[in-house]
């Protein structure tokens, strides 16, 4: 089956639709065994070194894997960055299928793109919609994992994030990935509770150093709320399949984002909220808006190389849990 | 006897406490205190306090911070993040309850909102030294003046941009050549450390600042954080203890 990669969670029913592999570029550059080796090599072509880690690291992966020779690349509501990553992408021969959402969330600008995006794939409306049943099987799996994230003391932070993040592109093979999910799931009741007193939030893209929510542990602080990694699962009451990716918060303004961490910050019992921004990333202006917007104490993490924690970051968690305990 | 220490990027910093809070303070080349009084065990740094000459100690509790604990534990220390050991010390030695912290350290520039006590928010430098002890340093090595000299100016400042601090270098022989008079140029070094920490200082806003770290010496930068942001502002005495003294109170009132 033809592979086809994403650079951020698109309506990913209609690339099954096609009989195709959906492979999240992100997942693959931050599994690879050197992701840093990735971005240097980016870094070596030609990518400056003042921009996010996360855009070098997707153009060396598709660069490294051949068979990969169509990338969605998501132009409106993810990252600016995205379009000249594209153009690299091009100038090396690769076929790149632009995707954006539209800012006002308007319905019919988006059901222009997906069905553009159903044009370029050869699929009908019929084929996205069986997709969809398909996938939301698996959806509504991990909408039980993280129910028991919140409400339970076993899940760690990781678990919750590994596999709301993996929604993206269901690691490209839904019913495995779903079969992956129930054994986990079973294994729930018999796991050790996590002795921790600090709930903590995390808002913002998925980080890019993957020992964060050890160290929290560690520490004595939970992460039972993924904001991003929880949209990517859908966690919406909808069979309409534009309406579903216009509930879906990430590629929309910040405001809107906003409303659904301030819902979450209630229900989950939130005490401080950790807000990550990838380093050179535009969002980070967005810091503003999120201090002023959320009652919750907030600290700002910046990542920018993969994998591990850096001393400041790991300087400035401990005050934090200390500032929330 | 109780003691802190605080593992800084330029100087161990040990508070020594007696029961009556009768403090002694004692500071160490940071690379020198390593080779010379520490040896690992097990991955902990063991230190040989008896060899510190600090004379005959019982001790009885033992707290400490600071960047080293990142990576090395100190044996049978207990470890508190460093913000904390600031804020308890800072707290400990003005009695104050609602202020701004300001503590410039060596390499690390920290902000932190106090009230009623507890720390409510915190702000630090990001991925450059530019507003720290080792800029001050390297700018009057520039200028061939030394620390005491740097820290008298603050009047008719030149300007610097102060986007990094080895780049900031090369500026400021620029403004030499220039022919600015070394009081204009170090004002301008001053001035630079206000320009990086003042939107940390506004951010997390008080009347009170209580200005701590070896930078809180230089009198200039005092001067000048009092007249443009129009606050009060407290060096306590040793300024560039208080994160050891912190970690000595944590000691004594934890045991």
């Amino acid at each position: 089956m033809e592979k086809i990669g994403l650079t951020t969670t698109i309506p990913v029913e209609v690339i099954y639709a096609a009989g195709m592999v959906p492979v999240d570029l992100n997942n693959v550059f931050i599994n690879h065994h050197n992701p840093q080796g990735l971005v240097e090599e980016a870094e070596l072509a030609g990518y400056p070194r003042n921009i996010c880690s996360w855009i070098k690291g997707m153009y060396s992966t598709v660069m490294q894997n051949d068979d990969i020779g169509t990338v969605i690349a998501v132009t409106q509501g993810d990252c600016s960055n995205t379009h000249a990553l594209m153009e690299t992408l091009l100038l090396a021969g690769v076929r790149v299928i632009p995707f954006a959402f539209p800012f006002d969330r308007d319905y019919d600008l988006l059901k222009l793109q997906i069905e553009k995006l159903m044009e370029a794939l050869g699929v009908s409306w019929q084929q996205v919609k069986d997709a969809q049943k398909r996938l939301n099987k698996v959806r509504q799996r991990v909408w039980e994992l993280d129910r028991l994230t919140w409400q339970q003391n076993k899940i760690s932070g990781w678990d919750n994030h590994l596999y709301q993040v993996s929604c993206s592109d269901f690691n490209g093979d839904p019913e495995l990935f779903g079969q992956q999910l129930d054994e986990y799931l079973a294994k729930v009741p018999d796991m050790p509770e996590i002795e921790t007193q600090i709930r903590i939030g995390y808002m913002g893209v998925p980080p890019i150093m993957d020992d964060l929510y050890h160290y929290l542990e560690e520490r004595g602080a939970r992460v039972v709320y993924n904001e991003t990694q929880r949209q990517f699962t859908m966690p919406f009451n909808t069979d309409d399949l534009v309406e579903q990716y216009r509930l879906y918060s990430y590629p929309y303004g910040i405001f809107y984002r906003l409303e659904d961490v301030q819902q979450q910050i209630k229900l989950r019992r939130l005490d401080g909220i950790i807000h990550y921004a990838q380093s050179f990333c535009y969002r980070q202006i967005e810091d503003m808006i999120v201090r002023q917007r959320l009652d919750v104490p907030i600290l700002t993490l910046e990542g920018d190389k993969p994998n591990k924690l850096d001393a400041r970051t790991r300087m400035r968690l401990d005050a934090f849990i200390e500032m929330l305990r | 006897m109780f003691a802190g220490i605080d593992l800084g990027s330029r100087n161990v910093k040990v508070a020594l406490m007696d029961e009556k809070e009768r403090l002694s303070l004692h500071k160490f080349d940071t690379v020198a205190f390593y080779r010379q009084h520490g040896r690992l065990e097990d991955g902990q740094l063991v230190v040989d306090l008896a060899g510190l000459g600090l004379g005959a100690i019982e001790l009885k509790s033992l707290v400490s911070t600071g960047y080293g604990r990142q990576t090395i534990n100190l044996k049978d220390a207990k470890n508190i993040p460093e913000i904390k050991a600031h804020v308890t010390g800072a707290v400990y030695l003005t009695g104050l309850k609602d202020f701004t912290l300001l503590d410039l350290g060596g390499q690390d520039s920290k902000v932190v909102k106090i009230s009623k006590g507890r720390m409510m928010d915190f702000e630090t430098n990001d991925r450059c030294a530019a507003s720290t002890g080792r800029y001050l340093e390297n700018m009057a090595a520039v200028l061939d003046i030394d620390m005491e000299e740097l820290s008298r100016h603050y009047e008719d400042p030149v300007d610097l941009t102060s986007t990094c601090a080895i780049f900031g270098e090369t500026e400021l022989i620029g403004k030499v050549v220039e022919g600015y008079s070394t009081a204009q140029l170090a004002a301008g070094v001053n001035y630079t450390i206000f320009k990086r920490v003042k939107p940390m200082l506004i951010k997390l806003a008080s009347p009170t600042i209580v200005f701590t770290g070896g930078v809180a010496q230089n009198r200039a930068l005092l001067e000048i954080i009092r007249q443009e942001l129009d606050v009060e502002v407290i060096v306590p005495e040793n300024p560039q203890y208080v994160g050891s003294i912190g970690c000595a109170v944590t000691a004594l009132k934890e045991v």
